[in-house]
């Protein structure tokens, strides 16, 4: 299916709960976080969208919004992708896991969780994966420092920022 | 693990020193060769077979493998947040560093994703020429691995050939770009520098040469029966397990699934040339070292074709002094020679990008290992881990 024909299906099939976005082909479907497993769940066993490849789970730092989770999932069988998003509280967000529906989603949940400071409930394996266990602070949120440009200004000419 | 049976029956346990195995001592006889009690055993983070450091956690019931949990994170080096802090042009150099042994493909994969978010046109001579680096990058990194397997097996030799081969396509690849390990060769809108006079007849002589090369490693590991008793039904991975982890390249392909994103979902020119998707039919071992194999010939294919398309005309398009990715989100795919490698783009339309997500390849396909090894042989453990294909700060990052 195209990223139109998806949406429609998407949209027929879920109504209010997603809100689609298109962008360069690919469809983003953003949810709210109490629907995050059920529309997961839609991805995986629906035979029309049959999601069977997982692609990646990842954070992105929105600032005052929050922040992101983005689940991206293929399908081997009917060649289209799928990006389901949600935005969980800076404090204390939380999400269930969906590492018993595509196995690949134990690590990067576990990665996630460690460099956003989201929480995977009912992960089988929680517990820092890139990370030593004493590291404190989340890398990824926009409010941890680089280090090396905390103590030491960027030696070129032009700051890149 | 049975502590408290064992009490009873008169035995002693004891943790050993840092807390992670218990062992027993069995005062009576004939228990001696009934109890068993769980072994740890630490894998790494030096062990030649983990090409980097990598460290397995094996617990061990006699010689199965219960559990094994790999722990990986030794090299992380946060490249997704030193992007963050690097202009389009420099993350072209950082990126050619997380998988060091295709660093072309890498950087293909940064300099598409650029260009499709600014919505640039790329000259057709420079994305001939980036197929044409890319498939010869492809070539080096699986060569490195028919070298390095068979060495972790006990076969030496092949390390040799391999190195061999490789030293003639890096003598190539260093005239074309300059660099050695680094190439640093692609550009966002075209290339760092055109062909020099000479090269490709370089590359076409090349060709020939190689595929006798393969031909004879087909004969010296493939039909070597001692590879045969190591590598045939060990590891085997089923296809829907596969494409659940998100294991890609070889390994997802000698589990029968065609996916390969020059494929499927083409990406540069790859629609318009002849190859195919090798695909095993075990999902073993030996299987995913077949396919590596199979598909350096369908690299070698695809180089004699795009020799014979590359047009005369400029290499890059002029860009502004300041690069900056118009506000949006954009995903890249490509096919890197160990599975694929995915980017995906998060701009505020500034000169640095707001997220930069690398799905690397080894790090899902790593995380297959707890699967693969649990209820296997511990001897077998080489044997599985090697055959996975890793590059470990391609799973680190």
């Amino acid at each position: 299916m195209d990223a139109a024909a998806l949406t429609d299906h998407l949209v027929a099939e879920l109504g209010d709960a997603v809100i689609p976005v298109v962008e360069h082909d690919l469809l983003t479907v953003t949810v709210a976080p109490g629907d995050w497993r059920r529309v997961a769940e839609r991805l995986r066993t629906d035979p029309n969208l049959g999601c069977d490849y997982f692609e990646f789970l990842s954070g992105v730092d929105e600032e005052a919004e929050g922040l992101g989770v983005l689940l991206h999932v293929y399908s081997t069988g009917r060649r289209h992708h799928v990006q389901l998003r949600t935005i969980v509280p800076r404090e204390g967000g939380s999400l269930p896991t969906v590492s018993d529906l595509w196995f690949g989603a134990n690590w990067h949940e576990r990665e996630t969780a460690e460099l956003f400071g989201i929480e995977f409930e009912g992960h089988p394996n929680p517990g820092k994966l890139l990370l030593p266990e004493e590291f404190v602070g989340y890398p990824l949120r926009k409010e941890f420092a680089l280090l090396t440009r905390e103590a030491k200004p960027w030696p070129g000419a032009k700051e890149p920022e | 693990m049975s502590i408290s049976i064992d009490q009873q029956l008169g035995g002693t346990t004891f943790q050993s020193a840092d807390g992670t195995g218990v062992g027993i001592i069995v005062h009576d006889k004939a228990d001696q060769e009934l109890r068993t009690a769980d072994m740890t055993l630490n894998v790494g983070p030096q062990h030649p077979a983990t090409h980097g450091v990598l460290r397995v956690i094996v617990t061990l019931d006699g010689e199965r493998i219960e559990s094994a949990e790999p722990v990986i994170g030794y090299m992380h080096r946060s490249f997704e947040k030193l992007a963050e802090y690097r202009d389009y042009r420099q993350i072209i150099a950082l990126v050619n560093r997380h998988d060091w042994v295709s660093s072309v493909c890498n950087e293909l994969g940064v300099a598409l994703l650029v260009e499709k978010q600014m919505g640039l046109e790329v000259p057709e001579r420079a994305t001939w020429i980036r197929m044409l680096m890319a498939e010869w990058t492809r070539i080096l990194n699986h060569l490195m691995f028919v070298g390095s397997y068979p060495l972790e097996l006990g076969a030496i030799t092949p390390m040799f050939y391999a190195f061999r081969e490789r030293e003639e396509i890096q003598a190539l690849m260093e005239w074309i770009t300059g660099g050695r390990l680094h190439l640093t060769y692609c550009r966002v809108g075209g290339l760092k520098q055109d062909l020099p006079r000479g090269a490709l007849d370089m590359s076409r002589s090349l060709v020939p040469r190689l595929r006798e090369r393969i031909d004879e490693y087909e004969t010296l590991v493939l039909g070597n029966e001692i590879f045969h008793a190591r590598a045939k039904g060990v590891g085997v991975l089923p296809p829907g397990v596969a494409c659940s982890y998100g294991a890609s390249g070889p390994i997802l392909q000698a589990s029968g699934v065609a996916e390969d994103s020059r494929k499927t979902e083409p990406y540069c020119f790859y629609d318009q040339v002849e190859f195919d998707v090798p695909v095993g039919t075990n999902g073993d071992s030996y299987d995913r070292f077949a396919i590596l194999l199979a598909r350096m010939r369908e690299s070698l294919k695809l180089i004699e074709q795009i020799h014979e398309r590359i047009p005369a005309g400029p290499i890059s398009v002029k860009l502004p002094k300041v690069v900056k990715a118009p506000e949006g989100t954009a995903y890249v795919r490509t096919e890197n020679p160990l599975g694929q490698l995915s980017y995906y783009l998060v701009s505020h339309g500034e000169k640095t990008p707001w997220r930069l997500k690398m799905r690397t390849a080894s790090f899902n396909n790593v995380s297959v290992l707890p699967y693969l090894l649990q209820g296997s042989m511990l001897s077998d453990m080489i044997a599985i881990m090697g055959s996975v294909f890793f590059i470990v700060g391609d799973i680190d990052r």
